[in-house]
């Protein structure tokens, strides 16, 4: 009992590590999830109206929790604030970075970025109709200076606005003294440098409120985010991609082992004869049948009028048919099935019969076997009373091996197929770079890896009473 | 040499390796292959191999390798003209006379094998076809086990260093047998995080500059020199007799932690959310992740022959005449563990081609650029007539898994046999 205690305890911290990674490579992602689920949720932003688009935008990164640190602790130079976080745009927060990582004098280079909003909104706040071409470069030239963090970058942009100023004598009167300020506040930014506050870090306790936080609460409580693409739940596109990939892959593994424990029971009773010989063979080599390539062939040859051998139906599913008879939908799945459920099978099938002969072998050579055909009792019976229960206990505890890696294969099964699985869920999502699905996935795989292995282990712990916690430790290869 | 003659085990090993017909025709069959991906451009190629034009004589497919490189440049007359209507005196073309990209406009739009084929002579047709463009299956094949060789290949001495590494001396110390005095090691651990903090963290205008490569590698070389040089400055003091007495540091349960992490994340879906990461996903990044999610089962290999071997005769032995651990390792431990590390690298390839078929075949892999065996399978799926675009590449794709698969068998069971 404190063999499994300590188990699960020691997946914690494993369960914590493998999260916060997955959690930092959908950081990673590229495109700015604000505006991406905007656009997928179909929450309309009236460009035109600067002030509706910001207020929009703060309130759908706050939605999704961007406004908050990104950790429960931060670990940055010193000279980079730790309300960094507030900046909620990327371009700014990147722009900023890019300075702080120049300079290191944040107070100077916060004082320079709220002059360049000032003098941003003051520009928007002359109107339009008195001043033409100038001011509105002036307005662009502004807004971009905001996301660059070059020197001389920073220093083009100024000649820029003084050219403009000397086009336009009357937006020079109005705007030269913020831009002034501005180029004073950028000039001591550049000049009073800070660099050695980058060479020591910084660190920052946040608390609860941070975005890994609010995520993996989220995760746990089921909540998985929204879809960029439509706006819906992760956790419902998940949860009915996930029916149909067990459901196949249930069958698919059944069906393996219902044929795979006798095959091997067979030929392992028949070893060295030419008939194993023959079979193993086959069977290798079937295990090395690439699984996208039989399912590409037969899709080419058996679904296309082209060769002749039209059989099974075309990709996709049919629609749920309400007219239609139960029995005649699941007689039309079936048929829909064959094909890929054959594609899942044999890859399996040939693995687990390679592990049943082996097994079965080796009991076959333990001294009970011998005792019992001393005993006279018939071949039949020594094998399928004596040794089968013996040599079957391995091959179950192979399950919790078998089910991720035959998950991993219906990836491509389901792709060629067009079954709608978690594997076509998951390319469909990379390809339309809807990244909370992608993540969201790789989180539940990982989860269901973890189980899977500390299954496996208690399963073995559970009916091998000889496996203590250190033996466990070394014996494990 | 204290160890029981691993040369003469080997040769035995090998023996009983050439003994299994299966496995050492497939060892063949690698070895013919290995010689088309090496040879590749001189297999399939648009240029001739050799050419006579003007009087001059030219090696076109060695001399693409020099102005590849940079030492040489082409004249005029061989940039503006193709290289199919030059006026050749002589030449002596590839076995294949077209590149893997090479277009071919009178022959597109999928020609099968067996069609009429629009070309001039017996030596340029279409072995097996052509697809949509009209590129060359079997040149594209050339150019695909190329590819798919190099992965198997970067992506396992990756796994195989890495599992190597961390397995052996997770072995080879255990929990216990490792033994830092806290004063270096500690100065080593501040040192270490100090460099990382300041090339991965506090170069913050680098990083944004997208020079991550770059600082990963001055970090790497940083690092590798403090502690190189903490170490030999350690090693210095205690032959004098000073910093004796070490804590254990308990690198067995570290690696066992690192090994569980690793294998639990789901390695498919790990990578296809990696490579949606990369702007320019290449055949390089696709090697370099594969090898490093794929080196826990090597590791625990290892691991495991280790601990077997560190009880024997011959590393006590060892240890009691004061070698090195280093050295008691590299030159009397590692020859002993290398045949199970070699069997488990053989399927490790075989997994590795595989994944990598997949992911081109996905499409998700490589640039548009370049070709390989799953690329090329994927056609098949725009276009079910042409069924050579089905077959060929898939059956690359299984030969060499096949391969792989059988050699380790074999291997398997050369061991099983030795022992």
């Amino acid at each position: 009992m404190t063999y499994f205690l300590q188990r699960l305890l020691l997946f914690v911290p494993t369960l914590f590590i493998i999260s916060f990674f997955i959690f930092m490579l959908s950081k990673k992602a590229p495109g700015d999830p604000v505006l991406s689920l905007q656009q997928g949720g179909g929450i309309l932003s009236d460009f035109s109206d600067l002030e509706f688009q910001e207020k929009t935008y703060r309130e759908t990164a706050a939605f999704l929790g961007l406004d908050k640190p990104l950790f429960y602790v931060s670990l940055q130079p010193a000279a980079v604030p730790d309300t960094l976080y507030k900046f909620i745009y990327p371009d700014k927060k990147r722009a900023l970075k890019g300075l702080i990582g120049q300079y290191g004098n944040w107070p100077l280079i916060e004082k320079y970025y709220s002059l360049l909003g000032v003098a941003e909104k003051e520009a928007y706040q002359l109107p339009d109709s008195v001043q033409g071409n100038a001011l509105r470069q002036l307005r662009t030239e502004l807004r971009l200076m905001q996301q660059h963090y070059k020197a001389e970058v920073l220093q083009a942009k100024f000649a820029t606005i003084e050219q403009l100023f000397h086009e336009d004598p009357a937006l020079a009167e109005r705007m030269s003294q913020p831009i002034a300020a501005l180029k004073a506040a950028w000039i001591a930014m550049i000049t009073e440098t800070r660099i050695d506050k980058l060479w020591y870090p910084g660190f920052h306790w946040y608390g609860t409120e941070n975005q890994y936080h609010h995520w993996i609460s989220g995760v746990l409580q089921g909540d998985w985010g929204k879809s960029y693409l439509d706006g819906s739940d992760v956790s419902d596109k998940i949860w009915r991609a996930v029916r149909w990939t067990l459901g196949i892959n249930g069958v698919a593994i059944l069906l393996a082992y219902l044929i795979a424990v006798p095959l091997g029971v067979y030929i392992a009773t028949h070893a060295n004869s030419k008939r194993d010989a023959s079979i193993t063979n086959l069977l290798f080599m079937l295990y090395s049948l690439p699984g996208f390539w039989v399912a590409t062939l037969l899709v080419v040859y058996f679904t296309s009028p082209e060769y002749g051998m039209d059989w099974f139906p075309a990709l996709g599913y049919p629609p749920y048919d309400p007219d239609r008879s139960i029995i005649l939908t699941f007689a039309q799945r079936l048929y829909h099935l064959i094909l890929p459920v054959f594609c899942l099978t044999y890859g399996s099938l040939a693995f687990i019969t390679r592990q049943m002969r082996g097994s079965t072998l080796k009991v076959l050579r333990q001294p009970y076997i011998r005792t019992a055909y001393a005993k006279g009792l018939p071949r039949r019976i020594v094998i399928w009373k004596h040794a089968f229960k013996n040599a079957l206990f391995p091959i179950i505890t192979l399950l919790a091996g078998v089910f991720p890696a035959a998950i991993s294969g219906s990836f491509v099964v389901e792709y060629i197929f067009s079954i709608p699985g978690m594997g076509k869920l998951t390319v469909d999502a990379i390809m339309a770079r809807d990244w909370p699905v992608v993540y969201g996935i790789l989180m539940l795989g990982a989860l269901l890896t973890v189980a899977g292995i500390l299954f496996s282990d208690m399963l073995y712990a559970s009916t091998d009473p000889r496996v203590s916690f250190s033996k466990n430790q070394t014996n494990r290869s | 040499m204290n160890h029981p003659n691993p040369a003469g085990q080997r040769s035995r090993f090998w023996q009983n390796f050439r003994r299994q017909k299966g496995a050492f025709r497939a060892w063949r069959l690698l070895q013919f292959m290995i010689f088309i991906a090496v040879f590749a451009d001189f297999l399939a190629n648009d240029k001739p191999l050799y050419c006579k034009i003007d009087g001059t004589h030219y090696f076109p497919i060695l001399k693409q390798y020099t102005v590849d490189l940079g030492l040489s440049a082409w004249p005029a007359d061989f940039v503006t003209r193709r290289w199919k209507e030059q006026d050749y005196q002589k030449a002596i073309w590839p076995p294949i006379p077209y590149a893997a990209q090479t277009i071919d406009l009178k022959n597109s739009g999928f020609i099968s094998p067996f069609a009429r084929q629009r070309t001039n002579k017996l030596s340029e047709r279409h072995w097996l076809g052509t697809d949509q463009l009209g590129r060359d299956l079997a040149a594209g094949l050339i150019a695909g086990t190329r590819v798919a060789l190099l992965v198997g290949l970067v992506a396992m001495a990756i796994a195989g260093s890495i599992g190597l590494l961390l397995g052996a001396g997770a072995g080879y110390f255990g929990d216990s047998r490792l033994r830092i005095h806290p004063l270096p090691a500690i100065l080593g651990i501040i040192s270490n995080s100090w460099i990382i903090y300041y090339w991965l963290v506090s170069r913050t205008y680098d990083l944004l500059e997208g020079r991550l490569i770059n600082n990963l590698l001055m970090a790497l070389l940083c690092g590798t020199l403090v502690t190189g040089s903490l170490y030999i400055l350690t090693r210095t003091l205690q032959k004098r007799g000073q910093l004796q007495h070490g804590w254990a540091v308990p690198i067995d349960a570290l690696v066992l932690r690192l090994i569980e992490i690793v294998s639990a994340l789901p390695g498919l879906m790990l990578i296809l959310g990696v490579i949606a990461l990369i702007k320019n996903p290449t055949i390089y990044h696709v090697m370099i992740i594969i090898g490093l999610i794929s080196w826990t089962g090597i590791a625990r290999f290892a691991r495991a022959e280790m601990i077997k071997i560190r009880s024997l005769e011959y590393i006590q032995a060892a240890q009691v005449l004061g070698f090195s651990d280093g050295y008691i390792i590299i030159k009397h431990a590692l020859p002993n563990i290398l045949n199970p590390i070699i069997i488990s690298l053989s399927f490790g390839m075989a997994g590795a081609v595989l994944l990598e078929a997949f992911l081109s075949f996905l499409g998700l892999g490589l640039g548009a650029e370049s070709v390989s065996w799953g690329s090329l399978l994927n056609m098949a799926r725009s276009n079910v007539a042409a069924w050579w675009m089905a077959i060929f590449p898939g059956l690359a794709i299984f030969l060499l898994v096949f391969t792989f698969n059988l050699i380790g068998e074999g291997l398997n069971k050369a061991l099983e046999r030795a022992d």
